[in-house]
């Protein structure tokens, strides 16, 4: 009797949970089919299949408005975010726990800061740094912003360093191999499966950002991908064919990329949790 | 330069990251409080005012009362996250943890929003509840019904945002959850199963015991980016905070005041430093007592 009210509620919840999730499913695939039909055709027909095919929203944006601009800016400025992120962690996390000095605890504290004083809090004197580096409007103004985001990625490199066995080192460096040597070219292998999760993460967090670049980088012709479905969608009714294209060329990738790593980018997050 | 790098070869791996670090993201924070004492508008001179963008702030007839509805919108955000998001993440990750049926398909489409960039969010959820073109009023009208003003409603606006957020945002803290559950020993559950305990004993008496760190974890994190939150309102309610300022939140406050000319015509950075410096000092408060909070629970 109690086996069987338990394979009930079970059920039940699988169909309350379908229901919950196919909300997800549908505004994809809907948004998805509206982005093939004619802008008259969506006046009448927002929900549904489209009744005749047209591949003129995507044509228009991309030949006529600079989506591949908007697209190298953001991937631009995602790769080398991130991979600069990743290598500037991965030495400050190696060099505090490999390494034996004083007020060593410090210098790790320091690095968490971050994390408890969100940069959208900080964009006004950010602003003014920026504009005194002549970096206000640059790319690489907004790439050193991400860069300074390390405290998540330096926190989960500690603690991953901290496991590996110092006697990987202590061979190489009798053979008189150099600490960056080492570093690069035996710690930097083994620790690829992390940084392969941290980069999924960061590199997902870049390319969605929004605030960053709607404050940072007014000039139309740095504009990330991003903000290019911003300026569509706040001209959506006069624009709405063209913003369902935009959106779903935005999507794409960052889906592909989901569906083929989910399990690396949920490990991502997992692991840089800060557990006591 | 070179001995030093011999003798000491952490210097040489933490400096570079350290002064991008420094620069971007600590000294931000103290010239914040530095500029909070000054009149500026940017460009030229600063004028030494004291307390006066603080007095402003707080006692101000008519930037005040705008500063508390923000401020109050944050709380009541911080309030949804703590009550409804957290507990339904914790739960969802149970769900997920006993193996329902389909457990591995709704994980993954559980978490599938979070990819999603807040811009798109916002779009999918105009789509829905915009009064004029959204689909929610079409649908209600075809059955019949009277439409809605959804997110023209200063009522209904902010439950939308937060069960925009429960959608969106329900996938980084389930997950936590998750995996923590999946590290509590397996001999744990079963000798509670050997004596008899049913599924709701064994989740209040084992797995929630075993959950309070991630739960210091979610909501400490989700607390600090609460007090920040901007995206998700911003697009939805615009610049101005929304139907009757119900979608305005500090952080879009500040934008307005800094970026724009908001107080007096013109534009203060320093004005835009002081709140700033009052959520920096909010976030320090209210992180610091839900961590003793829960450090006390887990002693328990």
């Amino acid at each position: 009797m109690k086996k069987k009210q338990d394979t009930l509620l079970r059920n039940a919840l699988s169909l309350l949970l379908l229901l919950f999730t196919s909300i997800t499913l549908i505004l994809l695939v809907n948004t998805f089919m509206n982005s093939f039909k004619s802008s008259s055709e969506l006046a009448r027909n927002t929900f549904g299949f489209p009744s005749t095919i047209t591949l003129q929203n995507y044509i228009t944006v991309i030949t006529e408005d600079n989506f591949f601009k908007y697209l190298f800016n953001s991937l631009f400025i995602t790769l080398v975010g991130v991979f600069f992120l990743l290598l500037l962690s991965a030495m400050v996390a190696y060099g505090i726990s490999r390494y034996e000095f004083k007020r060593k605890e410090v210098v790790s504290t320091y690095f968490l800061i971050g994390m408890m004083f969100p940069v959208q809090l900080c964009v006004m004197p950010l602003f003014v740094i920026l504009r005194n580096m002549q970096l206000l409007n640059t790319m690489t103004g907004v790439i050193l912003l991400y860069i300074a985001g390390m405290s998540f990625p330096v926190f989960t490199l500690t603690k991953f360093f901290r496991n590996i066995p110092a006697s990987i080192e202590e061979s190489a460096r009798l053979d008189g191999a150099s600490e960056f040597r080492i570093f690069f070219s035996i710690i930097i292998p083994i620790c690829k499966p992390v940084l392969a999760t941290l980069g999924l993460i960061n590199g997902i967090r870049i390319w969605n950002d929004f605030y960053i670049p709607m404050v940072f980088l007014s000039d139309s012709n740095k504009r990330t991908l991003m903000l290019s479905v911003y300026k569509y969608m706040s001209d959506f009714v006069r624009n709405w064919d063209l913003t369902f294209a935009a959106v779903v060329l935005t999507l794409i990738p960052i889906l592909i990329l989901y569906f083929l790593c989910s399990s690396q980018i949920v490990e991502g997050i997992t692991d840089g949790t800060v557990k006591e | 330069m070179k001995n030093l790098l011999k003798s000491k070869p952490q210097i040489g791996f933490i400096l570079p990251g350290f002064l991008i670090y420094t620069i971007f993201a600590i000294i931000p924070i103290f010239s914040a409080m530095y500029y909070s004492f000054f009149e500026w508008p940017g460009i030229g001179e600063k004028t030494f005012v004291g307390l006066d963008n603080f007095i402003t702030l707080f006692t101000d007839e008519t930037v005040a009362p705008i500063f508390y509805n923000a401020l109050f919108n944050n709380l009541k955000y911080i309030l949804c996250i703590w009550f409804v998001i957290t507990p339904v993440q914790f739960i969802l990750a149970y769900i997920l943890f006993i193996k329902i049926r389909g457990a591995q398909y709704f994980k993954l489409m559980l978490f599938l929003p979070y990819v999603i960039s807040s811009t798109i969010i916002g779009f999918f959820t105009t789509l829905i509840f915009d009064p004029n073109i959204g689909s929610l009023n079409a649908v209600i009208e075809s059955m019949g019904g009277t439409r809605g003003l959804w997110l023209g409603d200063p009522n209904m606006a902010f439950k939308i945002l937060i069960l925009v957020v429960l959608w969106q945002g329900i996938g980084t803290g389930m997950m936590i959850f998750y995996s923590d559950m999946q590290g509590i020993p397996n001999s744990l559950i079963e000798a509670s199963e050997m004596d008899g305990a049913n599924e709701w004993v064994k989740l209040t008496k084992i797995i929630f015991p075993m959950s309070i760190s991630s739960f210091t974890t979610n909501m400490v994190m989700s607390t600090i980016w609460a007090l920040a939150v901007f995206d998700l309102p911003f697009l939805l309610g615009g610049v101005t905070g929304g139907a009757d300022k119900s979608l305005d939140f500090v952080n879009i406050m500040f934008y307005r005041y800094t970026f724009g000319t908001a107080l007096n015509g013109k534009s203060n950075m320093g004005f835009g430093a002081a709140i700033s410096v009052v959520m920096f000092l909010i976030i320090a408060v209210i992180t610091l007592v839900l961590t003793q909070l829960l450090k006390k629970l887990e002693k328990n």
